[in-house]
């Protein structure tokens, strides 16, 4: 069998496994129920009544996305992927490189939570497109495609969570909360409380990095930059845009951020999984 | 075939298996025993590859390859100790996967399913199976592709007599193939039943490897007949010396350790002391016992 196919395998298998999981399901419809509540609740909360067009619910739902993607993919993806005794022996025992099963339940995964998100963007968007047209679609599905991103980033360091916990799924468990709780809450209040106490040049050097550094941030930016452009950037982003000379340097910025973040974890689970003993 | 030579595994400070060194032909059966926790699946897992040798090597196939090379892994089926599938395939889809993945035809499936006997239960969900139909199905796994290595950890653990039997045809089918079966068990009776030699793993040290024809003879040694006689001469046992040294009075009857072969020369011995023999009970040395013996000695 060829690299290609073993992989295809294993990604229809964990695709199967995936679509069949409570897990998946639960979240297909809890992103759904939300998307759908934000589209109709935020017009209202601000006054008006009915459903709210796309640029706006793409703007409401950016911090949703940006707190729900990041915990779904860790836990679903450490779950999925921690290499568990007896389920996993017989699998890694076949005639196949590790990495190769590893990179196939990844796409798996990717695919079903993909789907489960674009099940809860699909059934906010028909609500949307039927009560106030198509206005903002783009920006609205700008989102998708970030919140796909973002899934990919983080399932890859389930992978890495995962490789390096064979035997210990709780730990790994452990592990993605906490890697959960870092990259969503603590670093932007680490690093704008440090950069509070640095003066101008420097802080602004820091919350460049910072936009950089943490994938949650660079999503933020390149989404809060496709739907509404500079209007809701916060100090941060606007760093990041003086610095990289406009929208397009920080665009291309943000991806290659992006793109090591979904490579480097990757590549290092594969390694940490080749050397590991199952 | 498979070969551990120096094979050593550290997992920190406990040392799992201490420099094994074996082999195992082709069409040879061989079964690794051992108390819990002496390294017998350590030892396994790394033969498919699953497990980082600390040091010396685990060579697989003919010509050998290292274990850990998946090209290795392509003549080797394995089954685990505590085998697990996900709970929402079907018994068909679990060995419909592995079948794609090892490349076997089609019908294989079928055939696979027919071993596993599962009673109609393969279009179920894993996940209503009971511990002895996972195993069955794991062991339906095994049979799919023609491996000429076996490596079966504790495969008869929760097989009821059926499927039992189906696990002794599938070792003697592949023996009689010519290919190499290494397993483990607690059930002495498959040992028995199925190795051509056996190996005591204590502690993860090697304490002894024996094939079936010594393994009858420390056996027939450990043998015992215990002897009723009318009367009880005083010069018995001196002239019983030469035969049998260990032979000795418990209570009534006369005890004379030591193998079949040797009783009718022992009970000639006898009559002629002018002793009627009233009763005799003979009781074969036992496998567990022996095992025990091993064991003990090393602990």
């Amino acid at each position: 069998m060829t690299t290609g196919s073993a992989l295809a395998l294993c990604a229809r298998q964990e695709l199967v496994l995936a679509v069949r999981s409570r897990w998946t399901q639960l979240f297909a419809a809890v992103f759904g129920v939300l998307a759908l509540t934000v589209a109709t609740s935020g017009y209202i909360l601000s006054g008006g009544h009915g459903v709210q067009d796309f640029a706006r619910t793409a703007a409401s739902l950016v911090q949703l996305v940006l707190l729900l993607v990041p915990v779904t993919a860790l836990l679903i993806g450490v779950l999925a992927l921690a290499p568990d005794r007896g389920a996993d022996e017989l699998l890694y025992s076949q005639p196949v490189a590790r990495r190769t099963i590893l990179m196939g339940k990844v796409l798996g995964l990717l695919a079903a939570l993909v789907g489960a998100e674009a099940f809860g963007f699909g059934a906010a968007g028909v609500v949307i497109f039927s009560q106030s047209g198509n206005e903002g679609l783009g920006g609205f599905l700008l989102l998708q495609v970030c919140a796909f991103v973002l899934t990919a980033v983080f399932l890859a360091l389930a992978a890495l969570i995962a490789a390096g916990s064979t035997g210990r799924r709780t730990r790994a468990l452990a592990l993605a909360l906490v890697t959960w709780f870092v990259a969503v809450v603590l670093f932007d209040i680490g690093i704008l409380g440090v950069a509070s106490l640095l003066r101008s040049g420097p802080a602004s050097r820091l919350l460049i990095v910072g936009t950089l550094a943490n994938p949650v941030d660079a999503v933020r930016t390149a989404a809060l930059l496709g739907i509404q452009g500079t209007t809701a950037f916060g100090p941060a982003s606007l760093s990041l845009l003086r610095f990289s000379h406009g929208p397009m340097g920080a665009g291309v910025l943000l991806a290659g951020s992006l793109l090591l973040w979904l490579v480097g974890p990757l590549v290092w689970a594969a390694r940490r999984l080749s050397r590991a003993d199952l | 075939m498979i070969r551990f030579d120096s094979f050593s595994k550290r997992f920190g400070r406990t040392c799992a298996v201490e420099s094994l060194t074996l082999s195992v032909g082709a069409g040879e059966v061989v079964a690794l025993l051992g108390p819990n926790g002496s390294g017998k699946t350590t030892s396994l897992k790394a033969a498919v590859g699953l497990i980082h040798p600390t040091s010396g090597t685990v060579a697989i196939g003919d010509p050998p390859r290292p274990a850990l090379e998946p090209a290795a892994r392509a003549v080797v089926s394995f089954l685990p100790q505590k085998v697990l599938f996900p709970d929402s395939l079907s018994g068909r889809e679990v060995v419909e996967f592995y079948r794609r993945l090892r490349g076997v035809p089609a019908e294989r499936t079928d055939a696979a399913l027919r071993f596993a006997s599962l009673n109609g239960a393969s279009e179920r969900a894993v996940g209503t199976y009971s511990g002895g139909m996972v195993q069955r199905l794991g062991l339906a796994v095994v049979t799919l592709p023609d491996a000429s290595v076996l490596l079966l950890d504790e495969p008869t653990a929760s097989l009821d007599p059926d499927g039992l039997c189906a696990f002794y045809e599938l070792v003697e089918e592949r023996r009689a193939k010519g290919k190499s079966v290494l397993f483990t068990s607690h059930q002495l009776g498959d040992v028995d039943r199925l190795a051509d030699r056996f190996a005591v793993l204590v502690e993860g040290r090697l304490v002894a490897v024996m094939s079936q024809g010594a393994l009858a003879e420390r056996l027939a040694e450990r043998g015992v007949m215990r002897l009723r006689l009318s009367g009880r001469p005083s010069t018995l046992l001196d002239r019983l010396k030469p035969l049998a040294p260990d032979a000795r009075w418990a209570g009534d009857e006369l005890v004379v350790p030591g193998p079949a072969s040797l009783r009718p020369a022992v009970l000639d011995r006898v009559r002629s002391e002018g002793v009627e023999v009233r009763g005799l009970t003979a009781e074969e040395g036992r496998l567990d016992l022996l095992y025990r013996e091993l064991v003990g000695e090393e602990r």
